[in-house]
């Protein structure tokens, strides 16, 4: 491969053991620090996820008593959205990948990003420090406005809820300034726009996304604070529709926050899996852009038994429904990368396709509820529970396994057990859908979300077993990829590229060097890789 | 779905069945695919090399507009059917449904199209629904909502302390109902027993928080009207302590309130009930003795004798406080 010298930056002797964690710039091991805290987090709200089944696994049931229950389930879509799913896709996958990927050495500034993951550790411990000592929330992750306010949340738990979110939201908007220096300014020579990989743009979207919609939640999270302990009347009682409006003009874009990165894992996973390009490159890109972009006009969507306009609720319903264009266009393109290529049926692709199927559900499910009458009927019922679970357990989630199982062997230097990977896989997919799609079936027949317990005799009975019983698989899926995380330490080494890869961090070594690349490669393609071993075959 | 009840029930039933068809046809077509690839296209050569397609403009172009198309039916499908649940869907027809909130222009025009045969005013708060009859009797019930069948009844609807959302699967669209905001419902329904409960989280108790709807025959309805507004008065026998208990455990008293081995476990209320009558006070409230009397004058009316508490007016009538103060002197 061409390649053209830099001079290694001047750095002090490299600091190893627990120091070495502590004080580390080094995008790849804040990285892997944002994935290892975010797993955690997964953990537990997992575990709190399956103490909501158990609760709800038959009629009048009372594992734990009403109170915790609604702490218990706070909590869970707290942790799950803000100290998983995002910290995973954007601080870790982003952190690790995205300099490697384009060529650089570190990102452009790394000790903000060192404070980014810093803060963000400190949020999550303060809120789960505040739940695990008795303060804690029970206002939902949605935190309405009078619920949320001092009269019926009296309690400091509240509080102590408001300031983690904030300083999620310092760790999260610097991440992203960061992540948009890095990809404008430090991309290898001849990375121009059309050859970064499928991953950069989704995270450049991405960033674009945190850049414009956290300031708006950190304001409204800070008047709320303001609200609650120096007498303020930002959110008064008789302006309902105020929180809701800023709440969801963050909380919506960040469902594709959440959403773009995993689609730029697979987008990367499919075409080295299938052998083949990713088809129709530009179309990709431009649909993701035009997902962040419209991923801004939709929030009032969440609004539409609330009170608004009807005549903006119509708007909206138009905007939500056009996103399933770009949406769609991506998912024919995946499945155009699939055809006629050379699929190599490994747990990373198999996480993609199982991606796909409960992603695809999960879209269509959406433009079911943007349809106004419809969602009069579905909205805040357990329909609205398994819609959000099928994209963003069914997306988000499958995304962040297959981009595990690609990317650990390059971490690592170790291979997965691929057999225990296809285990896991099945059993996950099997699991995912046992328990979340009779929850369609419970929203219709008049189940709302968020109820401690319920009385028999309204046909809840069997759908929320069959769910419980799905939850239990679903856990047990996570207890095999934990072992095969332990397994790992005999696996087979990975070497620099046991993919056939096509993106520049397959270049290096596994796990990289500090500097990542001893010379920086020249870019002539979206995949340098693939020319590469082509040269290699085809020249003397 | 549930089986719809009002027309404005149907109509958005109907459009679910609709669209639920174009996703499932959707479905099958992406996930065909995939399964077709995975089965065709799977690698069987280690060094097999496919050919390196990049794209095809006609093809995007294809699945760009195709989806593009299937939205717009799904949008005009429900412009179609919102317009006829808000507009023909008035009360001109016999079972309409229609919701609005701070809307006085839409509720001038359902008015307009066919006059309200009674507007009952409904109190949510936590956690128990509460609806004022019109006519000067003070008849208030709580949790459950009887009206005449085939009528058309129009809920005003507003919100004590934090948003609730009205949620009759049966009867049509959901609505929030939020504090110092009216809420407009109208429906016409057959005789029968609906039951919702409320749908936006609002607290502790939020899953206790039942909406019942009972539609009586009109002769039946002025019957149960006419008992209502009676007992409202006073009490015609002495307190039965197991009318008390039925009046206890089948109303929203369970919400709240905890007694050992029965239907009654709701945690809200500080102290459990199951010993109640062993307690020197009532509602630990200092000087206040526990006996009879100060028993009917707190069901009667608890802010008057503890400002603050979280017991509501319940507005229970004369003769429910005596069967009620009977039975929770049995709880001993």
């Amino acid at each position: 491969m061409a390649s053209i010298s830099i001079p290694l930056p001047l750095r002090e002797r490299a600091r190893t053991g627990l120091l070495g964690w502590l004080a580390t710039v080094d995008h790849k091991k804040i990285g892997v620090m944002y994935m290892v805290m975010a797993f955690a987090f997964f953990v537990i709200a997992g575990l709190l996820a399956l103490v909501i089944r158990l609760q709800l696994a038959a009629p009048n049931m009372q594992i734990v008593d009403p109170n915790t229950y609604n702490q218990i389930f706070t909590m869970h879509g707290t942790v799950m959205i803000f100290l998983f799913t995002i910290p995973m896709l954007v601080g870790g996958f982003g952190n690790y990948f995205l300099p490697l990927m384009i060529g650089a050495r570190d990102v452009a500034f790394p000790r903000l990003n060192a404070f980014s993951f810093w803060i963000s550790l400190g949020a999550g411990l303060v809120m789960f420090g505040g739940f695990l000592f008795g303060a804690r929330s029970d206002a939902t992750w949605t935190a309405y406005v009078p619920y949320s306010n001092k009269t019926f949340s009296p309690t400091i738990g509240m509080d102590i809820w408001l300031l983690g979110l904030i300083l999620l939201g310092i760790g999260s908007t610097l991440g992203a300034v960061n992540f948009l220096v890095t990809l404008y300014t430090m991309r290898a020579p001849g990375m121009t726009a059309w050859r970064i990989p499928m991953f950069g743009w989704a995270m450049a979207t991405t960033a674009v996304m945190v850049l414009l919609a956290t300031p708006v939640l950190t304001a409204a999270l800070i008047m709320l604070v303001a609200d609650r302990n120096f007498n303020t009347q930002f959110f008064s009682a008789n302006q309902a529709q105020l929180w809701q409006h800023m709440f969801w003009f963050y909380s919506h874009p960040a469902v594709y926050i959440m959403i773009l990165p995993a689609m730029g894992i697979v987008s990367e996973i499919i075409p080295v899996f299938a052998r083949k390009p990713l088809f129709g490159l530009r179309a990709v890109v431009i649909s993701t852009a035009l997902i962040g972009l419209l991923g801004f006009t939709t929030w009032v969507h969440h609004m539409f038994v609330s009170g608004v306009d009807p005549v903006i609720e119509r708007f909206f319903m138009f905007t939500t429904m056009v996103i399933a264009v770009p949406t769609g266009v991506k998912v024919f393109n995946w499945l155009a990368t699939l055809w006629g290529g050379s699929l190599n049926l490994k747990t990373p692709l198999l996480m993609c396709l199982g991606f796909l199927t409960t992603f695809v559900i999960g879209g269509l499910s959406g433009v079911m509820m943007a349809s106004i009458p419809i969602d009069q009927y579905v909205h805040n019922s357990y329909w609205v529970v398994a819609h959000f679970h099928y994209t963003l357990f069914g997306g988000s989630v499958f995304g962040i396994f297959a981009g595990l199982y690609y990317w650990v062997p390059k971490i690592t230097g170790r291979m997965f057990d691929d057999k225990l990977g296809k285990l896991h896989f099945w059993l996950m997919l099997i699991g995912f859908n046992v328990t979340f799609f009779p929850m369609h079936h419970l929203g219709l027949m008049g189940m709302p979300r968020r109820i401690a317990t319920y009385a028999a005799g309204r046909g809840w009975e069997s759908g929320n077993l069959i769910a419980t019983i799905g939850a239990f698989l679903l856990a047990l899926s996570v207890l095999i990829f934990i072992l095969n995380v332990i397994k790992l330490r005999n696996g087979q080494p990975a070497g620099e590229d046991p993919w056939e890869g096509n993106t520049l961090e397959w270049s290096t070594s596994s796990p990289p060097p500090e500097y990542n690349f001893r010379e920086i490669p020249v870019v002539e393609s979206e995949r340098p890789l693939f020319d590469a071993r082509w040269r290699a075959s085809h020249l003397p | 779905m549930l089986p719809p009840v009002t027309r404005d029930a149907q109509l958005i039933s109907a459009l679910y069945d609709a669209v639920l068809a174009l996703a499932v046809l959707t479905f099958v077509v992406v996930e065909g695919l995939l399964i077709y690839s995975v089965i065709r296209f799977r690698r069987r050569r280690a060094d097999e090399m496919p050919e390196q397609v990049h794209g095809n403009r006609t093809l995007e172009l294809v699945w760009t507009v195709v989806p593009a198309i299937v939205v717009a039916v799904i949008f005009v499908l429900s412009v179609d059917t919102l317009g006829r649940m808000t507009a023909r869907g008035t009360l001109s027809n016999p079972v309409a449904h229609v919701h609005a909130i701070n809307d006085q222009e839409a509720r001038r025009r359902v008015e307009r199209a066919q006059p309200v045969d009674m507007v009952i005013e409904v109190v949510g708060r936590q956690w128990i629904w509460q609806y004022k009859y019109p006519g000067g009797d003070g008849v208030i019930t709580n949790e459950e909502l009887v009206v005449p069948a085939n009528k058309n009844i129009r809920l005003d609807m507003t919100a004590a302390d934090v948003i609730h959302a009205w949620w009759m699967p049966e009867l049509g669209p959901m609505i929030y109902v939020n504090p110092g905001q009216m809420s407009y419902v109208w429906f016409n329904v057959p005789p029968g027993e609906y039951i919702g409960q409320c749908n936006v989280y609002c607290g502790v108790a939020h899953a206790n928080m039942i909406s019942r709807v009972k539609a009586l025959p009109q002769a039946e309805f002025d019957e149960w009207y006419a008992r209502q507004a009676a007992a409202n008065s006073t009490a015609t026998r002495p307190g039965d302590p197991e009318a008390g208990r039925q009046l206890f455990m089948n109303s929203s008293c369970v919400a709240c309130h905890y007694i050992e081995g029965t239907k009654a476990q709701g945690r809200v209320a500080p102290r459990e009930l199951t010993r109640f009558a062993a307690y020197p006070t009532i509602a630990q409230l200092e000087g206040f003795e526990n006996n009879a009397e100060n028993l009917a004058a707190w069901l009667r009316n608890p802010q008057a004798v503890k400002p603050g508490t979280a017991m509501p007016n319940l507005n229970l009538k004369a003769q429910e406080i005596a069967d009620l103060v009977a039975y929770l002197q049995t709880l001993k």
